[in-house]
């Protein structure tokens, strides 16, 4: 690695993914300057997942690791013992393509999925996307301080890697970003 | 009015600008700034031994000995030693489903298989299983006071790999639904497979559940 400021970065999240590699727990690693989220444990990567494009504000403040606060709202079926009948399982399919993570401190990831040759889901979430900078740039205007939004980051992903990342993450899981340099 | 719709106009322009480059596949500019500060030579070279040191640091957290990954959105359990497979097996995890729990309003049961990352802590040969309250409930059965009911060989396959909470890799009656989200948590294997994680892990090998 030669340039100066790629290092310093690779350094900084180096560190931050020592400290989590150190314990028994598997975390995300968002790699912006890859285009790649990896699952990883121990250090080890355990399932790839390639962005397809990104979006971040604020990306300096996007320093520490992050603890997700609930996974994505999944629909599960619920056994009626009196039916009889078995319950479908969930699977990948029943997996949400468009949410939202939230962090125990001020970080948020929209994840969308790719939208090709479906004008309606591009309609829809370009419309949250937009949704999204308005109201920060309303919260903006009514305050005056541009550090009052949090950092966000917008990933776009295949529909299979949107619902695989969904069907991934739990609860308290933490989060790494390695942010791209120019 | 005239100017306030024309100011909303450009809002609106600029924000429909914004997107089409979002939806390029370019990263936006304000993505980019904000760098840390550049470092001189010398500053260079001790980060350079910094990062060859963390990478390092890294490389030693890693499993050195055979571990065992699972991949429920897939159902398969691999088991690797380093970037190595020895094994690549096709499983039955979690079903993800619901039960209340009687009695308990607000009380159920998420049949999950956990995520994280976990140790194998028993091994065992013919292991029977011992019915858990909801193994009856789903069933509409009542729940037996006696232990000795709980209780049903053959099950579970020759072996069984404990690791916490009740969670085990054991063996399947029902092996035409591997590959499917179906069990209560615990991850199924067919018979080969069962023996050769049970040849191949020892009590302290690394489970990766993702």
């Amino acid at each position: 690695m030669t340039d100066p400021v790629a290092l310093q970065e690779a350094t900084r999240v180096l560190e931050e993914e020592i400290k989590l590699a150190a314990r028994p727990q598997t975390y995300v690693f968002i790699d912006l300057a890859s285009n790649v989220i990896l699952i990883k444990g121990r250090g080890v990567e355990l399932h790839r997942i390639p962005i397809e494009s990104w979006s971040a504000s604020h990306p300096d403040q996007m320093m520490a690791s992050y603890r997700l606060r609930e996974r994505p709202p999944v629909s599960r079926r619920k056994i009626d013992p009196a039916a009889g009948a078995e319950q479908e399982p969930i699977s990948l399919v029943d997996m949400p393509t468009t949410y939202t993570l939230l962090f125990s401190s001020s970080l948020r990831i929209l994840v969308f999925s790719n939208t090709e040759g479906d004008p309606w889901q591009w309609t829809m979430q370009r419309g949250r996307a937009w949704w999204r900078r308005l109201t920060v740039w309303g919260n903006m205007l009514r305050t005056g301080d541009p550090t009052l939004s949090p950092p966000s980051l917008d990933l776009t992903v295949s529909h299979e890697h949107a619902q695989s990342l969904a069907w991934t993450v739990v609860e308290g899981m933490p989060f790494l970003i390695r942010r791209s340099t120019p | 009015m005239k100017r306030v719709l024309l100011s909303l106009w450009y809002v609106v322009m600029s924000l429909f600008l914004v997107t089409l480059v979002q939806s390029s596949g370019l990263p936006l500019s304000d993505a980019v700034t904000d760098q840390p500060a550049p470092v001189d030579r010398a500053g260079s070279q001790t980060l350079h031994a910094r990062y060859k040191t963390l990478v390092k640091q890294l490389t030693q957290l890693m499993p050195t000995q055979p571990y065992i990954l699972v991949d429920t959105a897939r159902n398969h359990l691999y088991i690797k030693r380093g970037d190595q497979v020895l094994l690549d097996a096709v499983a039955s995890t979690g079903s993800g489903t619901i039960l209340d729990k009687p009695g308990d309003s607000k009380g159920q049961w998420i049949f999950d298989t956990p995520r994280g990352e976990f140790a194998v802590q028993s091994r065992l040969t013919n292991p029977v299983w011992v019915k858990p309250d909801w193994a009856f409930i789903e069933e509409g059965l009542e729940v037996p006071k006696s232990q000795a009911d709980r209780l049903e060989s053959g099950v579970l396959g020759e072996y069984a790999l404990g690791f916490g909470k009740g969670y085990f890799i054991h063996g399947t009656l029902y092996t035409r639904l591997l590959g499917k989200n179906v069990t209560h948590g615990c991850i199924r294997l067919n018979d080969d497979d069962l023996k050769s994680v049970y040849r191949l892990a020892k009590v302290g090998t690394p489970i990766m559940i993702f």
